[in-house]
């Protein structure tokens, strides 16, 4: 997956979940809290795509350092969580 | 119980306004339909349509004292009016009839504002001095009856129901965005919002007082949380008892036969056993059951009514019954609803009506007292995160909202999270409700360029000193006394729904020696998280132990779900562009958008956000059509008892006519 790939998946679950079109009203940085687009619920749906979606699971000391609060610091994390993911799996176990 | 209507006039030919008080009657006939009267005097009218419940014989309305100066148009029951005529008596007033109207009269003739707080129920007023033009209306400090004012040209209107302005007919309503933008933030109007533009509620605790061109508004009678505390358990369990046994005791005051409202839950079926218990028969009871498991509690009301032996009546809804009567009670209700679940009780109070029954009671209240809301164990929980180790944290989170999907053990480390960031305040004063008012957000989404949608609640809640003075759970109390239950559970799903059917519902629980008796107990013997534990464990021995034991279950009906299985005609108002056009204040994009997801998703997909907005979006389009557009259903004048003191010599009683 590139990294436009996986942006753009998140993008477009978002847009669609929440009704929402990020332009240059509505920039990809805005806190989606505070502009309305997300609640509890949505917060959870979101975690849980990311889960299923990327096979990235949350841990509660990652969590504990802060809520991610708009589509680039989602964006962002999953790209680091991806990386992550690719170096775990081609470091050789010793 | 009734309708009240009238206006007050500075500067206008008298000529019609005989016409224009009875056509505001008619408006409001269902509120009241036993008898319609009114008085017009060189200054105004003033009208009641009347459901006769007390004194039927004598309760002719408006009243006037002996000296015919002062004439009172009275809607509700003043459940301590007995106590109160002894005191007035002692005062050296006499009365005529044994009706508590009158008793309200003298009490404000006698003690002026400072009667409100001494006045237990619920009731509106307006109180006219023929001499001066000088006119008084009044609310009680729950908001259980309404009273709406305008200022329209050189009249100041105001009525029971805004629909009676449509009597008028240069009388636009306009919708206020930013009022709207609030009343989806908050998932209910403030007391004195309404959605329409220059149409005000009287504050709750309220009176307006009008002479000339100096109008006042203050709020007069407070709701108390500063109860001495009760010494120990067995002691608070007794007060309980008491203080409902004798509110339940007032509210069967009534010429009529008493019905009680049975939900499954554990309030009305407490309701029900003091009833029972006092009159020595059970009543008869009432209940709502639906066709979907999931929403119904019939087993739970079935047993309670077994265990009474009372005649039950149950009237069973289906998805495609909300989505019917929808439009019919929203017109009743006046006010943008957040949810269906108003609807069914439109229902429920036809069935009440067509068994005879006038007056029920039932349990609304006991949850704001008693700490019963999730809300407040949500509190208390982000109030002492900080105090408490994760596995505390987890278990009562995990313990929170059971009946959501999204509070379950896999979810809990995202959402302990959230709540970490929401343990600390973010809208000053507002920390209990912050969570709910994000969700709310979602909803001011519906309104184009929104301004902050808690711009009046922050205002209000600053300026009062009540609030400032008290911790988290108390000012959660507050919000909630202040917004869903005057705003949405005592009118809309309240007396809106019940008056349709000419149905007067009493409140037991919002009595003030109930709510003292609560808040000697509230937290005192135990951390908040069983929900009122205290009343459970007050009537345990005289309920089923399943009742006793039942958590709460909300009241739910189907919601776009209702939309998806019937269809009415009237869903083009959000279906079409050009329909949505005609609210420009609307995001017709973010509504249209809306409106397809709710319509066509599977309903498991339907989040509980996006189903309030939706229900939102339906009611400002139809109270568009009914107010805006004055597509309400015509109202036939119904021939109106009226006393014409139009340039009447001051203590004369006028002439008699029927306005038809």
């Amino acid at each position: 997956m590139t990294d436009a790939d996986f942006r753009q998946k998140l993008r477009g679950f978002i847009e669609e979940r929440f009704l929402v079109t990020f332009d240059a009203d509505f920039p990809e940085d805005s806190d989606l809290f505070r502009e309305g687009v997300m609640d509890s619920f949505g917060y959870i749906q979101l975690h849980r795509f990311i889960e299923s979606e990327f096979g990235i699971a949350f841990t509660e000391s990652e969590l504990a350092k802060g809520v991610l609060v708009s589509l680039t610091q989602f964006q962002d994390y999953v790209g680091r969580r991806l990386d992550l993911q690719t170096d775990a799996h081609t470091i050789p176990r010793a | 119980m009734c309708g009240v209507a009238g206006f007050l006039s500075f500067d206008s030919d008298p000529g019609d306004f005989a016409v224009r008080i009875a056509d505001m009657l008619a408006r409001i006939r269902h509120r009241g339909p036993d008898a319609s009267g009114a008085m017009a005097c060189d200054h105004g009218a003033i009208g009641v349509a009347r459901l006769s419940i007390v004194d039927v014989a004598n309760g002719d309305q408006p009243m006037s004292d002996s000296s015919g100066r002062y004439w009172i148009a009275y809607n509700g029951e003043v459940y301590n009016h007995v106590e109160l005529r002894r005191e007035l008596e002692d005062k050296g007033c006499a009365f005529r009839t044994r009706c508590d109207t009158e008793v309200v009269l003298q009490a404000w003739l006698t003690w002026g504002p400072d009667c409100l707080a001494r006045l237990n129920g619920g009731f509106a007023f307006a109180i006219m001095d023929i001499a001066t033009g000088a006119l008084v209306l009044a609310r009680d400090r729950f908001g259980k009856r309404p009273l709406f004012y305008a200022r329209f040209g050189d009249r100041l209107l105001f009525a029971s129901e805004m629909k009676a302005f449509l009597a008028f007919p240069d009388f636009a309503f306009r919708q206020d965005p930013e009022q709207l933008a609030a009343i989806l933030a908050q998932w209910t109007p403030l007391p004195t919002q309404t959605g329409f533009e220059g149409v005000e509620s009287l504050p709750l605790g309220g009176c307006l007082e009008i002479r000339s061109a100096d109008w006042r508004v203050r709020s007069v009678a407070r709701l108390p949380f500063d109860a001495p505390p009760a010494v120990d358990e067995a002691s608070a369990k007794a007060q309980i008892r008491s203080a409902l046994r004798r509110s339940v005791e007032l509210r069967l005051r009534s010429d009529v036969e008493v019905g009680v409202y049975l939900s499954g839950g554990l309030d009305s079926a407490i309701i029900a056993r003091l009833v029972t218990d006092i009159t020595g028969a059970p009543p008869k009871t009432f209940s709502i059951s639906f066709e979907d498991a999931g929403l119904d509690e019939s087993p739970a009301q079935r047993e309670m009514a077994a265990a009474l032996g009372a005649e039950h009546h149950t009237v069973k809804i289906a998805a495609r019954d909300v989505a019917a009567d929808f439009s019919v009670a929203i017109e009743h209700a006046e006010i943008p609803a957040f949810r269906c679940a108003f609807a069914p009780m439109y229902r429920l109070a036809a069935l009440t009506r067509a068994h005879g029954v006038k007056v029920t009671l039932s349990g609304e209240g006991a949850d704001e007292a008693f700490l019963g809301y999730d809300l407040f164990k949500e509190t208390l929980l982000r109030t002492h995160w900080a105090e408490q180790d994760d596995a505390t944290r987890k278990a009562r989170l995990a313990s929170l909202y059971p009946h959501l999907d999204h509070y379950g053990a896999d979810d809990l480390a995202p959402l302990m999270a959230l709540y970490q960031q929401f343990s600390v305040e973010r809208l000053p004063g507002l920390f209990s409700h912050e969570l709910r008012f994000q969700n709310g957000r979602f909803a001011a989404r519906l309104i184009r360029g929104a301004k902050e949608p808690f711009a009046a609640i922050l205002q209000e809640t600053a300026q009062d000193g009540d609030f400032a003075a008290v911790g988290p759970t108390q000012k959660a109390q507050w919000l909630e006394y202040r917004t869903l239950l005057p705003g949405y559970l005592l009118s809309t799903q309240g007396e809106r729904m019940s008056l349709a059917h000419g149905v007067e519902n009493r409140c037991p629980f919002l009595d003030p020696e109930v709510i003292a008796a609560a808040c000697a107990s509230n937290l005192r013997f135990d951390d908040g998280f069983t929900e009122k534990r205290l009343l459970r464990l007050a009537f345990a021995d005289s309920l089923p132990e399943s009742i006793v034991n039942r958590r709460k279950f909300p009241y739910r009906a189907p919601d776009a779900a209702a939309f998806q299985a019937g269809r009415p005609d009237w869903l083009e108002l959000v279906l079409s562009d050009a329909e949505l056009q005609k609210l420009p204040f609307l995001d017709a994009r973010f509504a249209s958008a809306l409106a397809a997801r709710a319509l066509t998703r599977p309903v498991a997909e339907i989040s509980t956000k996006e189903d309030q907005t939706f229900v939102f979006l339906l009611s400002i389009v139809l109270l568009h059509r009914a107010f805006v557009m004055r597509r309400l259903a015509p109202a036939p004048r119904a021939p109106t008892r009226l006393r014409d003191l139009r340039s009447a010599p001051l203590h004369s009683q006028g002439n008699f006519v029927v306005v038809t």
